[in-house]
């Protein structure tokens, strides 16, 4: 038996919202200490990984194990019907044909309630193991959204170089090339805006760009976002929930990099 | 060709004029017939034994309660008419010549109708007032004065009062009535119990002489001949044996002989096209276990040098008569007797075992009925393999809708993000369970 109530609609909303376009079907795993997702996109190049820890939710109630086989697309449609102050609370038993959501509206104490019809998913689950990255930034989410985009309109991929000088994101393609360069920084006013560069040796890796822009979705979870690159394992770009409470909750993206075959 | 008013005006009279009484001449033109009459003749043959006392009546029908034309005779008794008419589809008509009795003139008529007086049974017409309404549980003994004001009471336009007033009808009504009645006398006068039983009996006497008379031939081929064939197991000849020589013959026989019946066959056997489409009518109730022959019989001329194709199964001359037998009272139950009776009589009659056997009949009968169900199997084989292929080929087209549904479905719940990303170039990037082991 599952029961979960979260303060903000909005948070699952944006989540569902962020990894939608990556993944069509994905199960929701439940269990004592939270809802954790994982899952693959079509062509298993990239992972996302969610983690909504049961401090985020008030009350959470789990008794076992639970695992909500959920078509993505169809869960948008349910949570565009919920206002994002509205209290949204998730309810299934413990071997579910749907999943109970319930909108409450506090202000005009409009209650609103969805089944929605759960799936059976088979999907293989990867252990991702603790990683020291060579290079850890961390930077205002609509920047790194700005500089994907912008690039975007250059080239396919781009390359991230991390070296002493700063972080340089680059992009080659048939129309010319581009670049953008950022350098450490920090903002006293505003935290959120600094730009926070941990290095311990020089990467330069090339990833997708596509993938890329489809992770800044996520852009709207959190203000900031950590890329973390190490040569020969995945980037890893995490947005921290920033409304759930309790705070620990993640969503984090993971994207095999290009690996030039000459 | 339009002619104005004053033109018709004028040639009308003129043709008119000229036209005398023979009917070749009123023919040339339209205009000149004389107005129709509203009231034509009729043509009718009557008994001779009739006398000129003789009146056509009102009386109600026995099987329907409704207002009847009966001609009643002092002496000779009561007949009934069968009306007789062309088809619609072959028009004709009577020319009636000018007779000695010169009242009339020579005309035309407009249909051609011939009204036939064939002797009914007195008895039927009194049966619905001695059978009661059904509803009364016991029924009583009346007199037969009862029994008659209970007749002209259910039907007012009756002439039945009338009638009775003439000298000899009341005492052969009465005889009638006596033949299928318990009788008791009370003072002078004698009260009429309907005894079913002997009703039945009755009936049956009359079914026995009209069918050991034969049937007409349409009658014979329809009510007896088809329904007792046996279908034709070779598929292919489409000729059949008729079941006996001999019951055709006896019928081709009667039909020459139709204008003379007995009071039992009644109209059953005038020839016509209007008695065989009334027939049609009362096939229902006629023909009880005539489940329409497969292949049409073409009855073959009794040669008897015919080779006889191979008929599954020829009728037993029993069955035959007793076939027959059903026919005829089936028949004048559904003509004379009212519904109810009807029903009564029949349950009586299959009661009735040591009167009227038709065992060997209904043996027969169900026999047939599982040979035709294997010709009708056989002939299906065809039919029902086109269908299986039919069927695949509707299972191929169920399974691509199905298919195309659910890619519909899937399309549906497909975000474009997702679509999007599946024409991205992967190239040169490794699969996640490169990096990361299986759990």
């Amino acid at each position: 038996m599952l029961e979960a109530r979260l303060e903000q609609a909005s948070i699952l909303k944006k989540v569902v919202d962020s990894i939608k376009d990556l993944v069509q079907d994905c199960n929701f795993d439940c269990n004592d200490s939270g809802i954790a997702l994982q899952a693959m996109d079509n062509s298993h190049v990239a992972l996302v990984s969610m983690l909504l820890k049961a401090d985020a939710f008030s009350p959470f109630r789990c008794d076992r194990n639970i695992a909500l086989g959920i078509n993505l697309t169809s869960l948008t449609k349910v949570l565009r019907a919920a206002q994002n102050e509205d209290l949204l609370t998730l309810k299934a038993e413990d071997a579910p044909d749907v999943l109970n959501l319930v909108f409450e509206n506090s202000a005009n104490d409009r209650l609103s309630e969805y089944d929605l019809k759960l799936m059976d998913i088979d999907q293989e689950h990867l252990g991702i193991p603790d990683t020291e990255y060579a290079a850890t930034i961390s930077m205002p989410a609509s920047e790194f959204k700005r500089i994907t985009t912008d690039l975007m309109a250059m080239s396919e991929s781009v390359t991230i170089e991390a070296s002493k000088e700063g972080i340089k994101f680059s992009a080659q393609g048939d129309i010319g090339n581009g670049s953008v360069t950022l350098r450490q920084h920090a903002n006293v006013d505003k935290p959120e805006e600094a730009i926070d560069i941990e290095l311990s040796e020089p990467v330069s890796l090339t990833f997708s760009l596509k993938y890329l822009v489809n992770f800044c979705k996520a852009s709207s979870l959190s203000s900031t976002v950590k890329i973390c690159l190490s040569n020969e394992v995945p980037l890893l770009v995490e947005y921290t929930i920033a409304g759930a409470a309790g705070g620990g909750s993640y969503l984090r993206f993971y994207l095999a990099p290009k690996i030039a075959d000459e | 060709m339009a002619r104005t008013r004053s033109t018709k005006g004028t040639t009308a009279p003129s043709t008119s004029t000229t036209t005398t009484k023979t009917t070749t001449a009123t023919t040339t033109t339209k205009y000149s017939l004389p107005a129709e009459s509203e009231n034509p003749p009729r043509v009718f043959i009557l008994p001779k034994k009739a006398t000129p006392a003789a009146r056509i009546v009102t009386l109600s029908n026995p099987r329907y309660a409704r207002p009847s034309r009966y001609l009643v005779c002092p002496e000779a008794g009561f007949f009934e008419f069968t009306r007789i008419s062309a088809p619609k589809t072959a028009p004709r008509s009577w020319l009636l010549e000018a007779g000695s009795s010169a009242a009339a003139e020579a005309q035309t008529t407009k249909g051609a109708e011939l009204y036939l007086a064939s002797p009914i049974d007195p008895l039927f017409l009194v049966l619905p007032a001695l059978a009661g309404s059904g509803q009364q549980k016991k029924r009583m003994f009346l007199t037969s004065d009862d029994h008659f004001d209970a007749l002209s009471e259910s039907s007012a336009s009756s002439h039945l009062s009338e009638v009775l007033r003439w000298p000899g009808i009341r005492p052969v009504l009465e005889r009638r009535m006596a033949a299928v009645c318990d009788t008791v006398e009370a003072g002078d006068e004698s009260m009429f119990r309907l005894n079913e039983s002997k009703l039945l009996d009755e009936i049956l006497a009359k079914t026995r002489r009209m069918s050991e008379l034969g049937f007409p031939k349409s009658m014979e081929e329809k009510f007896v001949a088809k329904v007792l064939e046996a279908p034709i197991l070779g598929v292919r000849s489409s000729q059949a044996v008729k079941p006996t020589g001999t019951t055709t013959a006896a019928a081709q026989e009667e039909e020459e002989s139709s204008a003379t019946q007995t009071p039992s066959a009644a109209d059953s056997s005038s020839e016509s096209q209007s008695t065989v489409s009334s027939l049609k009518t009362s096939a229902s109730s006629l023909s009880e276990s005539s489940t329409s022959a497969s292949t049409p019989a073409t009855s073959v001329d009794d040669d008897g040098t015919e080779p006889v194709i191979s008929n599954a199964m020829t009728a037993p001359a029993e069955a035959v008569r007793l076939q027959r037998l059903r026919v005829s009272f089936n028949f004048i139950c559904s003509s004379y007797v009212a519904p109810p009776l009807a029903a009564v009589l029949k349950d009586k009659l299959a009661e009735a075992k040591d009167k009227a056997d038709f065992k060997v009949l209904d043996e027969y009968l169900t026999q047939l009925t599982e040979l035709r169900q294997e010709a009708v199997a056989a002939r299906a084989v065809d039919y029902s393999r086109k269908h299986t292929l039919d069927e695949e080929e509707d299972e191929r087209a169920e399974k691509r809708r199905k298919k195309e549904e659910e890619d519909k479905v899937k399309k549906a719940n497909q975000s474009r993000g997702v679509n999007k990303l599946k024409k991205v170039n992967t190239t040169g990037m490794k699969k996640m369970s490169e990096f990361f082991k299986k759990k």
